[in-house]
């Protein structure tokens, strides 16, 4: 059976859903964190598979791009959730409601 | 051959992600989280982006996902989520209905354009360091330097917060 584009982009789709779920369902904001890093893989996919497609390498700039930011969230997040958790003693989602209140 | 290959990384990265949405110890989840980044350097081989391939795990699965687990030392205790709270079986239904549906219609929509196939075989040297790096540094040049005022604001703003109380060098 010949592999597709469309076998890509359902890949991509069901990762990215994936990852949006737990974004969801989990309340460990590190857990989260992670589900953000998985839906920005499953994009750079998308971005490979039609550069393939086209044959031209375009989509690989993007997708170097799409690390940068990935790499710049990851080191945001994280240094925002040490320091909740400095603040807070938690990161649990569900414990830091103080501008809901 | 390559139908293989495909259909190995590519259930290989949606286990890791699954596992990663489902594990309750985030170590784990971290450690299944590097397994789904691996299948994806492999799924960038299969698509010939082999500079990609190799980026993807120094840049994923090397360098953020070590911060990850540093942090996860870092904060020990509440890595495990509070086992005495009953699981958010409410969310997990208003989650995973809307995800099925919206899989289901790209699914539906995707084939609805018929299987396109990957056309003909690229020319040689298709995603190497230098064919990227050509583009990188001649046709997205704006786009490659203000990447890098990105990375160097994310810099900045992760010691400014990773400092905490203490004085900044520069105040």
């Amino acid at each position: 059976m010949e592999i597709t584009l469309t076998h890509y982009l359902v890949l991509a789709a069901a990762i990215f859903l994936t990852g949006m779920v737990g974004f969801i369902v989990r309340r460990n904001a590190l857990v989260m964190l992670m589900c953000v890093e998985l839906m920005l893989s499953s994009v750079n996919i998308v971005f490979a598979a039609f550069s393939r497609v086209h044959g031209n390498e375009g989509g690989h700039v993007f997708v170097l791009m799409n690390f940068a930011v990935a790499a710049a969230e990851a080191a945001i997040g994280l240094a925002l959730l040490v320091e909740i958790y400095r603040r807070r003693r938690t990161i649990d989602v569900d414990d830091l409601k103080a501008l809901m209140e | 051959m390559e139908a293989f290959l495909f259909w190995f990384c590519g259930i290989l990265m949606f286990l890791g992600g699954l596992m990663t949405v489902t594990q309750r110890n985030a170590v784990v989840s971290a450690v299944w989280l590097i397994f789904a980044f691996v299948a994806a350097a492999g799924i960038f081989a299969l698509l010939s982006a082999p500079f990609l391939a190799i980026m993807q795990i120094l840049v994923y699965a090397g360098a953020i996902m070590v911060l990850f687990l540093f942090v996860i030392m870092m904060l020990q205790g509440p890595v495990m989520e509070d086992e005495r709270r009953s699981p958010n079986k409410v969310w997990l239904v208003f989650a995973a209905l809307p995800a099925a549906a919206i899989l289901v219609t790209i699914i539906s929509w995707i084939r609805s354009d018929g299987a396109r196939s990957l056309g003909p075989a690229v020319a040689e040297g298709f995603g190497t360091a230098e064919a990227v790096s050509r583009l990188l540094l001649g046709r997205y040049l704006l786009a490659f330097e203000l990447i890098s005022i990105v990375l160097l604001v994310g810099i900045i703003g992760a010691l400014a917060l990773g400092k905490g109380e203490r004085k900044l060098p520069w105040k």
